[in-house]
């Protein structure tokens, strides 16, 4: 990103984000009180946009702790929690404006078991325009992950150990799987987040010698939507979990013994998956 | 603290950032200000009491959000009170020497408020009620409550989604110990007459609640806020995570068994550097056994089929005080808990996902990393919290000659 355009963005950011605070630290009080009769309702609308995160099977909405899903290495499986984080969402713009998403401080976790982490709204931050692509990073980057940064569950949960790499878990995905035709399920984590370099390839912390950063940028082209003031527009972003497993890299859950916080081939390899993971759609009204 | 968080804080943000950050601290500032002084009716009926805020010092790494109810504000005279509370076995309402039982009966400092497993009056550390039966579970430990977000007891029925209303916070501990079978089987008019009777409680009451009228409801706040105050954060490993102690290289290396997944995976239960509580406070069902008959897992105050056999992953901070180990106490030591984790798991339908180590029945650990392991986990004691005067006994309760 070029420095004028950065700081044109931080301008309008800083406007657009003190437009926001008003409207979102005022009007509910505003709202509140009016209740009570002490002071007005204020009437400007806020523009709003609310990113929904869809989690799917194929083109089924993911049903948690089902046995009924299936990937192209003939497993089974169920997922029991699915937790992941996005950042720095980005709205490109048809004039070359860029619009970075800056609440949370640009990260939002999603958590299949907890409804209102399947959405995040940007507020009244969004410059009204037509956007023809959105981008964003799965997971955070090295800038943005770092240890101690939440200090509160649900997201503390997502640490990352530091002798491992420090930061947190980009996602964790809990499974469990079986071959066809056999009874017993075992457990799967699917964990992501900063890979290690072992000397010798010999998995003992005590050997690693270098760290890598997995996480990844996802740029999806979408067909132009535009938000004009006041509007509330619906951006749905939708995660196949079947893709993690059935990309370019058929994820074989046997070959890597049950877990993959410490096999930096299998979290290469399933992020290379991941970046086909991600679809999005833009719908008008809220939720 | 203040400085403590204001690094976090700063840290948190890019530079760049950081004056549209300040910004609009300041636009919410105001408009709290706008706010506070437009709604200031509302907020004076609220208040009820002229008791002094408590404090809650947050150690360094520790969660920011505490669980503390706004109808039962921490106060100087509510923890007292309740301090005074917890330990006074009249509380049980009845005054006979053998019949006296209190919060801190079971609940004993020197084991951070278990009982402990060579209790003279409670065989092998299962605790028993005035009746002489014994409670559904072993204990858990009283260590850092006012960070238990998602439920308290070990199937978390204690928690804001129980359909009971009376059963939903610590606050409800109280009244539900008097009468539990298992524990006082007392009866809440007689306990709170007993007290009201007590010359100096009324007093103590009117300070904390301002009424001297004594009732099971404030009983139970001031119990509460004293439990919120049992805070332990002065291990080693705390001391080693500020910089101020290292760890020995036979406790280091337990600390990487516990975070890695090729080791003893145990940080993704029980936290540890990033989870300085050493519990997530969430349920698993960590392979102990493939037939399950107790009534009160996680299963049942959830109904759902993959919490069955589930309780909660206790803390690990004192665990060198808190045996025996598990719901039912099944361990008698920190050996035995390892020796499980290492080579006895058993699969179940239900067994978490975590447990991902069940394909091999545990973690599969060498004699010395087990030792390493269990000296890392002795790191987590915290000697202090044990002997700390303000959570032990008053020297005088009310009404004490």
């Amino acid at each position: 990103m070029k420095t004028s355009g950065n700081m044109r963005i931080q301008l309008s950011s800083l406007c657009v984000f003190i437009a926001v605070v008003c409207l979102t630290a005022g009007l509910p009080a505003l709202q509140s009180c009016t209740k009570s009769g002490i002071t007005e309702e204020g009437t400007s609308k806020p523009t709003t946009l609310i990113i929904r995160f869809e989690n799917m099977v194929d083109t089924l909405p993911l049903v948690l702790d089902t046995m009924k899903y299936k990937n192209l290495a003939d497993d089974y499986y169920k997922v029991t929690d699915l937790q992941y984080f996005v950042s720095n969402v980005t709205l490109h713009r048809d004039d070359g404006i860029v619009y970075r998403a800056l609440n949370n401080d640009g990260i939002h976790y999603v958590d299949a078991r907890i409804p209102s982490t399947l959405y995040w709204t940007i507020n009244a931050s969004v410059p009204p325009g037509t956007f023809d692509s959105i981008s964003f990073t799965f997971g955070l980057n090295a800038e943005m992950n770092y240890s101690y940064r939440f200090l509160n569950p649900p997201e503390r949960d997502m640490n990352w150990p530091e002798i491992l790499g420090g930061g947190y878990h980009y996602m964790k995905m809990n499974l469990s799987w079986r071959k066809s035709g056999m009874n017993r399920a075992y457990p799967f984590n699917f964990h992501l987040g900063i890979g290690q370099i072992y000397r010798g390839n010999i998995i003992n912390p005590d050997s690693i010698e270098g760290y890598v950063q997995n996480f990844f940028n996802v740029n999806l082209p979408a067909s132009a939507f535009s938000i004009s003031q006041g509007q509330v527009r619906l951006l749905v972003l939708t995660m196949n979990i079947n893709s993690w497993f059935n990309g370019e890299n058929e994820f074989d859950f046997a070959k890597y013994q049950n877990m993959m916080m410490q096999n930096q081939n299998a979290m290469h390899n399933a992020c290379l998956n991941g970046k086909n993971a991600f679809a999005v759609r833009f719908t008008s009204g809220g939720k | 603290m203040k400085i403590e968080r204001k690094a976090l804080f700063e840290k948190s943000f890019p530079v760049s950032s950081y004056p549209i950050i300040q910004l609009s601290s300041i636009l919410q500032l105001a408009f709290l200000l706008i706010i506070s002084a437009s709604c200031t009716k509302s907020s004076q009926d609220t208040t009820t009491s002229k008791a002094t805020p408590y404090v809650i010092r947050i150690p360094k790494y520790f969660p920011t959000e505490l669980n503390i109810p706004a109808d039962n504000p921490m106060t100087v005279e509510g923890v007292e009170l309740g301090r005074y509370l917890f330990y006074d076995g009249r509380i049980s309402g009845r005054t006979e020497p053998d019949s006296l039982m209190s919060c801190s009966t079971c609940h004993v400092q020197a084991h951070s408020f278990v009982c402990g497993i060579e209790n003279p009056r409670f065989q092998g550390g299962h605790p028993r009620g005035l009746t002489g039966i014994l409670t559904p579970h072993f204990m858990l430990p009283m260590i850092n409550l006012v960070w238990v977000t998602n439920g308290y007891l070990w199937n978390g029925s204690l928690s804001p989604a129980n359909p009971l209303q009376a059963k939903r916070r610590l606050e409800d501990m109280c009244w539900m110990a008097i009468v539990a079978p298992h524990e006082i089987s007392g009866d809440t008019s007689r306990s709170r007459a007993l007290i009201q009777g007590i010359e100096g409680y009324p007093e103590l009451f009117e300070k904390a609640f301002g009424s001297k009228t004594v009732t099971v409801k404030n009983m139970g706040r001031a119990i509460a806020q004293f439990v919120r105050t049992l805070i332990s954060a002065n291990s080693k490993f705390d001391r080693f995570l500020e910089g101020k102690a290292q760890l020995s290289e036979k406790e280091r290396k337990g600390y990487v068994l516990f975070m890695t997944e090729t080791g003893g995976d145990c940080f993704h239960c029980h936290g540890g550097e990033g989870n300085p509580l050493f519990t997530t406070n969430l349920f698993y069902n960590n392979g102990l056994d493939s037939v399950f008959v107790d009534p009160l897992d996680r299963y049942g105050f959830t109904h759902n089929s993959m919490d069955v056999g589930a309780y909660v992953a206790p803390t690990l901070r004192n665990a060198a005080y808190t045996a025996p180990y598990m719901h039912d106490g099944r361990f008698k030591s920190l050996e035995e808990v390892i020796d499980f984790y290492s080579s006895g798991l058993v699969w179940s339908p239900s067994i978490s996902t975590l447990m991902h180590h069940v394909s091999t029945r545990g973690v599969q650990l060498t004699p010395s990393q087990k030792s390493d392991l269990k000296d890392f986990i002795l790191t987590l004691t915290d000697s202090s919290f044990v002997t700390n005067s303000e959570f032990s006994r008053p020297p005088r309760l009310p009404g004490e000659k």
